[in-house]
């Protein structure tokens, strides 16, 4: 007796319906693997296909959405990988209708090379639904939804998934004696393999077009379709193979915590203070207001730092909002900044456009590089060779350094804390930049 | 003192590691892709596995597949992408399959704006079953929340065997602010409960409707049918059996049960207060500056963050409305979506709401709201 298809089943298809031949195909090739049931997960698909779960009492069976069973399939795979003991063989039930729908589950699983076996039951049409014409539907057949016969051309789905990397692909008849042999043979390969399994729907297919077994076996022809000969790639590594390399290869997680700031006493700060630095994108605007927040963090205050760009990210602007304050800072909005640095023309360009210049107040302190035109605004303007005396990338830390050191918030120590956290090979640039800015400030019309 | 300077993001990504993720599968969108990007450096040297799926119904998929082998799972997504996860996340409710979905939301319809604020995504994300389910949400409103909550998240969703969403938003998830480790409250772990190997297992067993199954992993030794089709409790598709509406009936009531456990809550009551301020998310933020200036300015005035938005967190909110004649909501989306759910729980009294969208809902714009309400 069989410990796969329950002997008594009462299977639940059309006469002649080739799902029935591929469930007891599926059965005999697992009796031939002598796999053991509760390591073969069943993942069937929406669609007649999927009345197979109950059929086989002893497996594993997950029953899903339509087209996604490959990719839940997929997911059990793929976390088997993590079992010491893994072992799981997830085969997957699915239609023509279910592998359109779901077909770049199939493609994927193809380039992960997981151990999941797809059997793609192919009887050119949606037989639950009525009989609609699938992607897989040859050209004239004709279905419910192509009454005087399809005129688009089937998916080649083998062609497809060769395309994906598909370390294991066969086309079948439902019929052929030897379908069992072929099912072991893809169950027993250790990567992706899929079995396209062509069938006659008895309740629509053969309803509508005079179709025979050797009809089938001419439109397969006409195809050009190869049946039976599986071609395989077993030269591939399999996704479990590729994990164990990458699991091998993978350096311990870096630290969670970022080394840690020496704490930094003389923070002069005692309310809430908002700053915006725009500048071009490239030229370490944000790394720039990253170190300010990480020196008020170092000198014992609380601090914020949003970011924006263009979605292109690269190119125009980059900007960053800061909020400093003594407190835990609540409100991250820049309604009306304290201090506005300016540092390229993309930046003065988005500062106009979103209306930080226009929202400064008269003792909004403005720092601009000198070369830009300053539009009229409330804010007090200080224009300072930004770009002239530091380089494009150095401007942003220099007008901060150059802003700090007109009105300190953050003692000097705590910038040294910042840098000695620093990449060695960064401090000196950074340094430089600093020391820049607080030249400029010292004769700010220079 | 451990301070240290942390996104949103990378705190959802450190909570799930706290609370045990083994799986995570993303796909990039802005602005939850900090989360995808931080799993995918740290979990495989973890002992997990993390994963780029071709899209986001797979990325979800795939999470449910490792949840049904027994590994706490995981994905983060946004707007555009929940959209595509809804046909799954049913499923893992419809299967009480855990898992958790991280959903920073940015500005909608569609895809909107991808580095703009919003909070407008509670309703698709609550609403989001046929049939109406509730399913568990927490709401972050800091990066040292967004740690929490989602170690919340994972907790409720295995004991539940039940999908959670953990929602924040572009403001949340990508500004970067002081964290203190020191000050975390991490809760203690929770796992899913399991099958202890004797008796007969049913996949949805359950001996009353509140009562959560025990959990067998696909490839153990127990036989599991899963199934998103309406089924009894051995996981066998029927129709018209009553089981099957029992079943049903228990999906909900399981969550309802523990609606008052779940319920989380920052709360700053004045006592005899006949304001109360809600707000969640970002706009908790503005709120509580906007609670201290009003108080400031000699108004009295309570305050109920809910960090738990579904289940409504009753209980709380009963004890928050004491003595309250007027309710105000403050949200950043355009209609209400909080303040329509918590509507009927409001015992008729005045309701207003405080909305905005395409930016940030100011401390000055709650208190103007609030004044202008005193004044009519």
């Amino acid at each position: 007796m069989s410990e796969y298809l329950a002997p008594d089943a009462q299977l639940p298809y059309c006469r002649g319906c080739g799902h029935a031949s591929v469930v007891r195909q599926l059965s005999r090739a697992l009796e031939r693997l002598q796999l053991p049931p509760r390591s073969v997960v069943l993942t069937t698909d929406i669609g007649c296909v999927g009345l197979a779960d109950s059929l086989f009492p002893y497996l594993h069976t997950v029953h899903t959405t339509h087209g996604r069973s490959t990719a839940f399939a997929t997911g059990i795979a793929l976390a088997d990988v993590l079992f010491e003991q893994g072992n799981l063989k997830p085969v997957v039930m699915i239609g023509d209708g279910g592998a359109m729908i779901g077909l770049i589950h199939l493609v994927h699983a193809a380039q992960l090379n997981v151990d999941v076996t797809v059997l793609v039951h192919n009887n050119f049409l949606f037989g639950m639904t009525g009989g609609q014409h699938s992607a897989l539907t040859p050209v004239e057949f004709v279905t419910a939804t192509t009454p005087a016969g399809n005129y688009t051309p089937p998916l080649d789905l083998v062609a497809l998934l060769r395309a994906a990397h598909a370390g294991f692909l066969a086309r079948k008849f439902a019929t052929d004696a030897d379908l069992d042999a072929l099912i072991a043979e893809a169950i027993a390969y250790p990567g992706f393999a899929m079995v396209e399994i062509l069938e006659l729907c008895t309740a629509y297919g053969t309803r509508w077009n005079q179709l025979t077994g050797s009809k089938l076996k001419e439109i397969a022809a006409l195809q050009g379709y190869a049946i039976g000969k599986p071609e395989t790639s077993l030269e591939r590594p399999t996704f479990r193979e590729m994990i164990r390399h990458q699991q091998h290869n993978s350096h311990a997680p870096p630290p969670t915590q970022p080394a840690m700031l020496p704490h930094v006493e003389g923070a002069t700060l005692t309310t809430e203070l908002r700053l915006v630095v725009a500048g071009s994108a490239g030229e370490r605007v944000q790394s720039a207001a990253g170190l300010l927040a990480k020196a008020a963090l170092a000198a014992g205050l609380y601090a914020t730092q949003k970011n924006d760009n263009p979605v292109t990210q690269g190119t125009g602007f980059s900007l960053s909002e800061i909020c400093l304050s003594p407190e835990p800072i609540e409100y991250t909005g820049m309604d009306s900044p304290d201090v506005v640095i300016v540092v390229s023309a993309d930046g003065l360009k988005e500062l106009t456009a979103n209306g930080t210049l226009a929202r400064s107040r008269a003792d909004t302190l403005v720092v601009m590089d000198a070369k830009l035109d300053a539009p009229a605004m409330p804010g007090r303007l200080v224009k300072l060779p930004l770009r002239r005396r530091a380089t494009p990338q150095r401007a942003a830390l220099a007008a901060l350094a150059a802003w700090q050191a007109l009105a300190p918030v953050v003692p000097p120590a705590a910038w040294d804390a910042v840098l000695g956290a620093m990449p060695s090979d960064r401090r000196e640039d950074l340094a430089e930049a600093l020391r820049i800015g607080q030249q400029l400030a010292g004769s700010p019309s220079d | 003192m451990a301070r240290r300077l942390c996104s949103g993001n990378r705190m959802v990504a450190e909570g799930a590691l706290a609370a045990g993720c083994r799986f995570f599968a993303g796909y990039p969108i802005t602005p939850a892709s900090e989360i995808y990007e931080v799993m995918m450096r740290e979990l495989l040297g973890r002992g997990g596995l993390a994963l780029s799926a071709p899209d986001e119904i797979s990325s979800l998929c795939y999470c449910v597949g490792a949840s049904l082998r027994g590994l706490k799972a995981m994905t983060a997504t946004s707007g555009p992408g929940w959209a595509l996860m809804i046909e799954t996340f049913q499923y893992a409710l419809m299967t009480e399959t855990p898992v958790v979905i991280a959903l920073v939301a940015r500005l909608g319809p569609s895809t909107g704006g991808a580095t703009q604020g919003a909070q407008g995504d509670v309703w698709l994300a609550e609403f989001a079953t046929s049939g109406g389910y509730t399913v568990p949400i927490f709401s972050p409103s800091t990066a040292v929340e967004c740690f929490e909550l989602t170690m919340h998240a994972f907790n409720w969703s295995e004991r539940l065997r039940t999908p959670v969403l953990l929602l924040s938003d572009k403001e949340v998830g990508m500004t970067t602010e002081v964290v203190d480790d020191e000050a975390l409250a991490a809760p203690p772990i929770v796992e899913r409960a399991r099958f202890a190997e004797d008796g007969k297992f049913r996949t949805y067993g359950f001996a009353e409707l509140e009562a959560v199954p025990a959990f067998a992993e696909v490839g153990g030794e127990a036989k599991v049918a899963v199934t998103g089709s309406a089924h009894d409790q051995e996981g066998r598709l029927r129709k018209n059996a009553p089981e099957v509406i029992e079943v049903l009936k228990h999906l909900q009531r399981k969550i309802e049960a523990h609606a008052e456990e779940m319920a989380l809550a920052r709360t700053d009551l004045e006592a005899g207060s006949p304001r109360l301020l809600i707000s969640y998310g970002i706009t908790a933020r503005a709120a509580r500056q906007a609670v201290a200036d009003l108080r400031r300015g000699g108004m009295r005035v309570s305050f109920l963050q809910p960090q738990t938005l579904f289940p409504i967190p009753r209980g709380t909110l009963d004890w928050a409305l004491a003595g309250v004649e007027t309710v105000f909501v403050a949200e950043e989306n355009l209609t209400g979506q909080y303040r329509a759910v918590l509507a009927p729980y409001l015992g008729g009294r005045q309701v207003v709401g405080i909305n905005k969208i395409g930016a940030l809902i100011s401390p000055a714009e709650i208190v103007q709201a609030v004044r202008a309400e005193e004044a009519r």
